[in-house]
């Protein structure tokens, strides 16, 4: 019996993957553990290996189709077997191997509904198999009631995000839709004008939208700036990176050692807040944002606490190396307690970053520029930048952050201490 | 007002036609001195002679015809079936005479006659003596469809189906006759084709027959505790059906669930979710519409399993919440 491929579920909120490209065409030998082809979570591109040896007898989807997890996508099997010639909906294998979640309540429909056996077996692959061709020719899953307010709001149903099943969207979504942006009611509009062009956010990008949104919107945030001398630091880094030629610390790697430190002595920084509870962390995981073409990632460097900066180096270096080869695992993108976005290599001077929620604070660093300083009564140049942390106000109160934005000053400005 | 039960409605309603209107007698088997299977007519013959309260042999076939004859002569027959399973020994008088006769002749006779007979599960009494059939009367054009669900709806509802000039079957639920109701003294007459809403609500509509108007509205009470707030919409017949009341209920909340008693599949449930996806209720529905009916096997023995082959509160709580928290 030929073997399914499916649509794996690689974390607790993937409802769906979107096929980026098969790596082996039909009718070619696959070994167990050999990538196969690779998918798009909402968070990540991935690749999915083989579970099976043998030949790679179908494939129903390909590039750019969305399905949903657990859904076959083909079957690996002997020369010669026979497989459906259209995806037969969910996987019996993965089904089986879910325990709970949304396998338990699928059986729980499905018995409640008290119909035969013949009666419903059909209907609940009718309905499966439908949502699949659905999602690859491009339609949109949206109740009447929902169709008709996009119709009469004059809104484009594809520009509703649907919160149901499968991303059914229901009135409500199109109603938040509409009082959501006033922005959003004129993209139909647009969508008739000449010389513009349309993306819809999905994926990856699709959820940084949705968590920037909710976060934004929902967490109380402060940002306070402070200028901080750099001098010192671009003198440690350039005698470092003389000791390592090839192997160079990045302004990056500094700003993570610096907070590190900076965290060890304000712990009450380092920490998530949801639902009124405060999690203090011993470790100090810091997520550093990394842009990739459009899309934003953020790999967390693990307990930078106990790590020297030529290993916090190391760690960056393949982690940012795996986000822009598009090979980060979630679990390099979990655990976060503290975010760092630096935009020091552009000419910015100040900005307003955006908490990467359940985390109470992040560092934003503009730009180095030559400015003016006053020291001892004389005017003298100075390269500084300025550097801004937005923090949660429920989690974190003005004092203990100013008392922070002090330390990391004092660090950056005083890098000799980071050896104590 | 004083409360009856609904067998005592239903009594009332036939003797207080009985007096008025000589031309209604009824005939069924054993509804003389032994009152009919359920004690519905029991006292009647004391009161109106056997010529009026005819005991008849035990078969379905004669009482039907008997009953299709003397109505094209001008009586005004009630017939009682013990159990409405045995329908189908009457059905060949009933779909293809009592509903043909006034469509074939031009109107120069008409049938005006009452088929009564109880329906439903839950009494044990196995799979010949269980079922809910009213689908396949409402599938004839020709006869009306009758199911009460309160004593108050089965009194009205006898009167206009034995004033009407056409054949109507009149279902009585077995578990009904013993609940009560308020219930006036006076004759009244409740149109039939005349839905009524049995709560009102705003968040899901549940149209049910019979029994489950019942199950239906303690399952209201349940998720009203829960801020679920339930309309619940008993049709009362099913020929001529309420159309516009279904509709306009579902154009309120955005939501249908039927619920009876009869086997889901090929039940009235289909037609009425059909009748909402086809009217201009669909632009209103923001969930796919769904059914509970009996699972697709003859009606069980074991009282465990009777149970759980019909709609349960239980059940409808849960397709309610999921259907109105988009659960799945």
């Amino acid at each position: 019996m030929p073997n399914e491929i499916f649509m794996p579920k690689l974390s607790s909120t993937m409802a769906e993957g979107t096929v980026i490209e098969w790596f082996k065409d039909e009718g070619e030998t696959v070994e167990i553990g050999e990538p196969i082809l690779e998918i798009m979570t909402d968070k990540i591109n991935i690749e999915v290996e083989a579970y099976h040896e043998g030949i790679l007898l179908k494939t129903y989807f390909g590039a750019d189709d969305v399905v949903p997890v657990n859904h076959v996508i083909g079957y690996i099997g002997e020369e010669g077997e026979g497989v459906p010639d259209t995806a037969p909906g969910l996987s019996s294998e993965a089904s089986a191997e879910e325990t709970g979640g949304k396998g338990s309540r699928e059986d729980n429909a499905a018995s409640s509904d008290t119909g035969t056996p013949e009666e419903k077996a059909p209907s609940k692959s009718d309905r499966t198999v439908s949502g699949t061709r659905e999602n690859s020719l491009g339609k949109v899953r949206a109740t009447p009631a929902a169709r008709a307010l996009a119709r009469n709001e004059g809104i484009d149903i594809h520009d509703v995000s649907g919160s149901g099943r499968n991303g059914r969207i229901h009135k409500q979504d199109v109603a938040d839709h509409t009082s959501g942006s006033e922005e959003h009611q004129k993209t139909p509009v647009n969508h008739l004008a000449t010389g513009v062009r349309t993306e819809k956010l999905k994926g990856a990008r699709k959820t940084v939208a949705d968590r920037m949104a909710d976060s934004s919107t929902s967490i109380p945030h402060v940002t306070i700036d402070f200028e901080v001398e750099m001098d010192n630091l671009i003198d440690l880094r350039n005698r470092v990176n003389q000791q390592n030629p090839d192997d160079k610390v990045s302004f990056s790697d500094l700003f993570i050692l610096i907070t590190s430190r900076a965290l060890n002595r304000h712990p009450e920084i380092n920490i998530t807040f949801e639902n009124d509870v405060i999690q203090y962390h011993d470790a100090r995981n810091i997520g550093l944002a990394v842009a990739v073409d459009k899309e934003l990632l953020v790999p967390v460097i693990k307990n930078t606490e106990s790590k020297s900066l030529l290993s916090i180096r190391d760690d960056s270096k393949e982690l940012i190396s795996k986000a822009r080869d598009g090979k980060l695992i979630p679990a390099e993108m979990q655990g976060g307690t503290f975010t760092i976005s630096n935009l020091g290599m552009y000419s910015i001077r100040q900005f307003t970053p955006i908490i990467n929620k359940p985390q109470a604070g992040i560092l934003g660093i503009g730009g180095t520029m030559d400015r003016p300083a006053v020291h001892d009564g004389r005017l003298i140049n100075k390269k500084a930048a300025t550097f801004s942390l937005s923090f949660d106000h429920r989690g974190v109160n003005g004092a203990p952050a100013a008392a922070f934005c002090n330390t990391v000053k004092h660090l950056a400005e005083n890098p000799v201490e980071l050896i104590l | 007002m004083r409360e009856i039960t609904y067998l005592e409605a239903v009594r009332e309603a036939l003797s207080q036609e009985m007096r008025n209107n000589e031309d209604v007698y009824m005939l069924g088997e054993d509804i003389g001195v032994y009152g009919g299977a359920f004690g519905v007519s029991r006292g009647m013959i004391e009161e109106f002679g056997p010529e009026r309260i005819r005991n008849t042999p035990i078969s379905e076939a004669a009482i039907s015809g008997t009953a299709v004859g003397s109505a094209l002569t001008g009586m005004r027959p009630i017939l009682e079936l013990q159990f409405s399973d045995f329908i189908t020994i009457a059905m060949d008088n009933l779909a293809n005479q009592a509903a043909k006769i006034r469509y074939m002749y031009g109107g120069k006779g008409t049938i005006p006659m009452v088929l009564r007979t109880p329906s439903g599960s839950g009494t044990g009494a196995a799979a010949q003596h269980s079922q809910s059939l009213e689908a396949w009367a409402a599938h004839i054009p020709g006869l009306k469809v009758v199911q009460p669900s309160t004593a108050g709806d089965a009194k009205g509802l006898l009167k206009a189906a034995i004033d009407d000039s056409n054949p109507v079957v009149f279902y009585e639920h077995k578990l009904l006759y013993k609940t009560s109701g308020e219930v006036p003294e006076e004759q009244y007459s409740i149109p039939l084709g005349k839905a009524d809403i049995k709560q009102e609500g705003t968040d899901a509509t549940i149209v049910a027959t019979a029994m489950m108007v019942h199950k239906s509205l303690e399952a209201a009470n349940l998720l009203s505790e829960k801020g679920i707030d339930v309309e619940v919409v008993d049709p009362r017949t099913l020929v001529p059906f309420d159309t516009e009341t279904v509709v306009e209920s579902v154009k309120k909340t955005g939501r249908l669930l039927v619920v009876h008693e009869a086997v889901k599949f090929g039940g009235i449930g289909g037609e009425i979710a059909s009748i909402v996806a086809e009217s201009e209720a669909f632009d209103y529905l923001d969930y796919p519409i769904r059914r509970l009916g009996a699972a697709f096997v003859p009606v069980p023995y074991n009282p465990v399993l009777e149970k759980a082959s019909v709609p349960s509160v239980e059940e409808i709580v849960e397709n309610i919440q999921e259907m109105v928290n988009y659960q799945s």
